[in-house]
């Protein structure tokens, strides 16, 4: 019998072995044996012990468990894949995905290629989806907090408690505090508040886009005109990162692909980005404009006056201040690029000017949105690279947008201590909110708060009662989303079994607390799972389904996990108007504060909802390339001026407190900004998230959009300081992006043909 | 052809060569010198065997006897008919039932793993098998059966994690395109199921014993008379 090497290398048991012959050789050379006999006998041995042969030490025969299918379906193989559409829940773009189910386990999502949204692709925030559900931190039992003590109890106790504490209490004393919510789970949550009298939905959503959303309901009549970003020669973005993290990524993603194919009749789309900040848009630009923070709106008004001929009356005369001299000296924008961008929207129609949540985040932003959607609007763009989504029928099915105005009146509720019980789901107000706000003292001036949490974030951990909800891959739910090209209504099915027990769906939760007020009504419905069928085959009719047999049709639904919604084509009111605008001078740079702070939403960490997901995490960020941790983003100017270098620990203070994060040196930020990424710093949430980098959202200062309430986001000054600490940035590029591995960058001023490869790298 | 002798053995048999040159006494020392350059030898000769597979019928590398919930007996479902058995039906059978593997390893031809049979499985037959029914060992399984619980079968063949065996591969070349009979090709790595009660590992299944098989000649099909080795790329199996 031959035995090779390599089985014997890999056996622990030989080893010990041959260890014994080594001291049975010794005691021979006392007894007189000399060094050939010791050799034989080892000989002996080795030979002795390859006969032997045995079993590798990391196997587990007779330990582990085979455990076979009682009943089988007919498709199930062990090993091999089936995969099972559902819709994505990481943000609120609503891709339509496939999970690859093997064995009962979900192992890798994949975009649907049905869906007019995705189009068959993913983005890494939602492949991290899978971690969401195996995610070790998650809550698996009912809490009841009393006083300092935590104790796990039954659902049934949870749910009683939930009917004690609302028992005799008046509508306006109840509140729901949730992100942007469709579907079903929309409808029931409404049901329940009104069967509680309650009128207190708050929809808040940390980084949205909802003062564009307004100027876009006051410049086209609609919140959000579909785009069509594959038809227009010209893309000029106020701060859209449509690429990374704006609205809905992966769809924008893959019409930029479109616009950018030098074959399509229009010819290869330029685009143009001016933002402060540089996003992963502004780097895919072929013109990235930095611009003095918060000036977007003049620089827009200055291109409607460089254009002359084809501007209304009305407009020409109120943008007739704004001359090119006057808007580059206000904007930092140089006259010459000023022109050349007006020549460029001049020469090139149809164009699209969008205004995103960089421009969108002042004290004057909706100003800054309004000027940006005149400027669209007088290119002519509206209708042919933007037009009006469909109406959709199911009013009640659509989506409820968040906005930070939302969470500024619960605060305002919860500080004058009307608020008797408050619901939480799907935010994260305490880690969200600005300290100024003082949103965790008023939080714990109502008596009662249930937090309805996948983790145990900051929000959770100040309530009395917290609910663990199924991951996103184990619920049942349904959505419409607020971007989607054709009308349609997503289904979320569970890819796989529960996880834990003791985990529900948050609409298994709404139905049960109005099964405790209206037993009767909701009898029909044994769960959430029911509801939702049944709201399905009540409709098929409308939804595509008439004269189908319902089971027919539930199951064709299901296997799709979306049907078309009917809808009748809406239209976009596009008559430019100037009433109202205005857009202040830019303020001079304050003495204590000079600079602006530019919370940057990067796409990964969005609002640092997922922060928990180490994947997300050890993903560079596409810019600085940093890993675990937030950074300080400096023009390396401003650097050299107050003598920082990268990796330097500086402190970031404002009039609302201060951080402190580590030195990243880039030259794609304005030299009067500094940058740093929202998402990181929590002081809960988990244990990849817990403690990782510092909270920008701490500091911001308490300034608000003057005409929506919104919290204006990049307003807030802060100055820098050194803390005399220095450490080694963790990111994937060499010392200052200038070189690779250590060796000299590849070239990029010499044209590809004329490179020498092997000279340059 | 490949000789399959291994450096250390090659070692000891120059070691002994030596010692038998130099023309000592045959001492204890002398002894044992030849019996390492016999060992040598029958391990080297045993290399040379064949081509083929090896006999499915020898233990080269008996695993440990581990006990099932259930002591299924492999011998009564896959082994041999014994016609004396057919004389007089009324009296239990002594022989098998040559029931092909794959009827309960189903998978074993369409996926990585052969798969445990499901419990339907079992049941199918043995609801209209009368004469086994009130023995113990089909009493346990219906219990399985009525409480819906799956039998927790006790791992025979683990490997390690970090290998990847892959039943489909191994069953469509060797009974679909070769024509082996089922139990043969099963048998290279499982051996002689149809003598065993609950299985038992009768084969390495190390690396080495892979590789051995993997660089061995065999035919391409049936019919051809062409030969190739099986892969060999590290990818193969560590992936």
């Amino acid at each position: 019998m031959v035995r090779t090497i390599a089985s014997r290398a890999t056996s622990k048991r030989h080893a010990v072995h041959d260890e014994q012959d080594f001291k049975e050789g010794f005691v021979m050379i006392e007894n007189g044996f000399n060094r050939r006999d010791f050799l034989k006998v080892l000989g002996w041995g080795g030979t002795a012990v390859a006969l032997s042969g045995c079993g590798n030490t990391s196997i587990e025969n007779g330990k582990e468990t085979v455990v076979s299918y009682v009943e089988p379906t007919d498709y199930q193989i062990p090993s091999i894949g089936v995969y099972y559409n559902s819709t994505c829940a990481q943000c609120d773009a609503g891709c339509n995905i496939e999970g690859r189910v093997r064995e009962g386990r979900v192992l890798k999502l994949e975009g649907n290629p049905a869906s007019s949204i995705n189009r068959g692709k993913m983005c890494g925030l939602g492949q991290a989806g899978v971690q969401a559900h195996y995610n070790p931190d998650r809550v698996t039992e009912p809490l009841l907090r009393a006083g300092t003590t935590t104790e796990n109890i039954t659902w049934e106790k949870a749910l009683a408690t939930i009917n004690d504490k609302l028992n005799g209490l008046k509508g306006e004393e109840i509140a729901f505090l949730t992100g942007g919510v469709s579907g079903h789970v929309k409808v029931l949550l409404k049901n329940y508040l009104d069967v509680l009298g309650s009128k207190n939905h708050y929809a808040y959503e940390a980084v949205s886009p909802a003062v564009v959303r307004a100027s876009n309901k006051k410049a086209y009549g609609v919140e959000m005109p579909r785009l069509h970003l594959d038809k227009a020669k010209v893309i000029v973005s106020f701060g859209a990162d449509f690429l990374g993290a704006w609205v809905s990524p992966v769809h924008f993603s893959q019409q930029y692909a479109q616009f950018r194919k030098g074959n399509r009749p229009e010819g290869r789309g330029v685009l143009v980005q001016i933002e402060s900040k540089m996003t992963l848009t502004g780097a895919n630009a072929d013109r990235w404009i930095p611009i003095r923070p918060g000036t977007e709106g003049i620089l827009a008004m200055g291109i409607i006056n460089a254009l002359g001929v084809g501007v209304p009356a009305d407009v020409a005369a109120a943008a007739r201040d704004y001359t090119t001299d006057r808007v580059s000296k206000d904007t930092g924008v140089s006259a010459e690029q000023i022109l050349g961008l007006t020549e460029l929207l001049k020469a090139r129609s149809p164009s699209l000017v969008l205004a995103g949540s960089a421009a969108e985040g002042y004290s004057h932003g909706s100003q800054n949105a309004a000027a940006i959607a005149l400027l669209n609007q007088v290119l002519g763009n509206v209708g042919k690279t933007m037009d009006a989504p469909a109406n959709v029928q199911f009013a009640q099915l659509t989506p409820t947008t968040g906005n930070s105005l939302a969470l500024n009146d619960l605060n305002d509720v919860m500080a004058m201590g009307k608020l008797k019980v408050l619901f939480s789901y799907g935010v994260n107000p305490v880690y969200t909110a600005p300290d100024c706000l003082k949103l965790k003292d008023n939080l714990n001036k109502v008596p009662f708060k249930v937090a309805l949490a996948h983790y145990l974030d900051e929000t959770a951990m100040e309530a009395d009662l917290v609910l663990p909800l199924d991951s996103a891959l184990e619920d049942w739910g349904s959505s419409v989303p607020e971007y989607m090209p054709e009308p349609q209504l997503s289904i979320q099915q569970p890819l796989m079994e529960n996880l834990y027990p003791n985990t529900r769906g948050v609409g298994d939760i709404l139905l049960a607390l109005l099964k405790q007020r209206h037993a009767d009504q909701y009898k029909a419905y044994e769960d959430f799972y029911s509801y939702l069928r049944g709201a399905f085959v009540q409709n098929k009719a409308a939804l595509g389904g008439a004269g189908a047999d319902d089971d027919a049709f539930w199951n064709e639904t299901l296997g799709k996990a979306m049907v078309k919604l009917p809808g009748t084509a809406g239209s976009l009111s596009g008559k430019p108007t100037v009433a109202g605008l205005s857009l202040p001078a830019t303020k001079a740079s304050e003495g204590a504060y000079p600079l602006r702070l530019i919370p940057s939403v990067s796409p990964s960490q969005r609002d640092g909802r997922h922060a928990n997901l180490s994947w997300l995490q050890e993903s560079p960020d596409p810019l600085t390339t940093v890993v675990w941790d937030s950074w300080v983003e400096i023009h390396p100017k401003t650097a050299a001026k107050l003598g920082i270098v990268e990796g330097d620990i500086v402190e970031v203070t404002s009039l609302s407190g201060s951080i402190k994060s580590q030195a990243y040196l880039f030259p794609g930020i304005h030299p009067d900004a500094v940058s740093m990424p929202l998402g990181y710093g929590h002081e809960a949430m988990g244990r990849y998230a817990k403690g990782t980098g510092a909270n920008v959202f701490k500091i911001l200062d308490p300034l608000f959009d003057k005409e929506t309430g919104e919290l204006a986001i990049n307003e807030t000054n802060v100055r820098i300081s050194k803390t005399g600490k220095r450490v080694v940035i963790v990111k994937e590029e060499g010392p200052n992006g200038g070189s690779q591995l250590g060796r000299p960058k590849i070239a990029v001023k010499v044209s590809s043909d004329k490179v020498d490869l092997s000279k340059e790298v | 052809m490949h000789v399959g002798i291994v450096p250390v053995e090659r070692l000891i048999l120059f070691a002994g060569c030596l010692n038998v040159l130099l023309g000592e006494p045959l001492t204890m020392h002398r002894f044992l010198n030849l019996s390492i350059l016999l060992a040598g030898l029958f391990v080297a000769v045993g290399s040379y065997a064949t081509d083929a597979p090896q006999p499915i019928t020898t233990a080269d590398d008996l695993g440990p006897q581990i006990e099932q919930p259930i002591e299924f007996p492999h011998n009564r479902h896959a082994g041999l008919h014994n016609p004396a058995d057919d004389a007089d039906p009324s009296k239990p059978a002594t022989g098998g039932m040559e029931i092909n593997c794959m009827y309960c390893h189903t998978y074993a031809r369409r996926s990585m793993v052969a798969g445990i049979p499901p419990l339907r499985k079992c049941i199918g037959c043995h609801q209209s098998i009368e004469s086994v029914k009130e023995s113990p060992r089909i009493k346990k399984l219906f219990e399985y059966w009525e409480a819906k619980k799956p039998i927790p079968w006790k791992k025979v063949h683990d490997l390690p994690d970090f290998v990847r065996f892959n039943h489909e591969r191994h069953v469509q070349r060797f009974v679909f395109q070769q024509g082996k009979p089922v139990q043969e090709a099963c048998g290279y790595c499982h051996g002689d199921v149809k003598t065993l009660v609950v299985g038992r590992r009768q084969k390495p299944l190390t690396m080495g014993w892979c590789a051995e098989c993997h660089q061995k000649d065999h035919l391409v099909d049936a019919t051809s008379t062409k030969t190739t080795h099986g892969p060999n790329d590290c990818f193969t199996c560590h992936k």
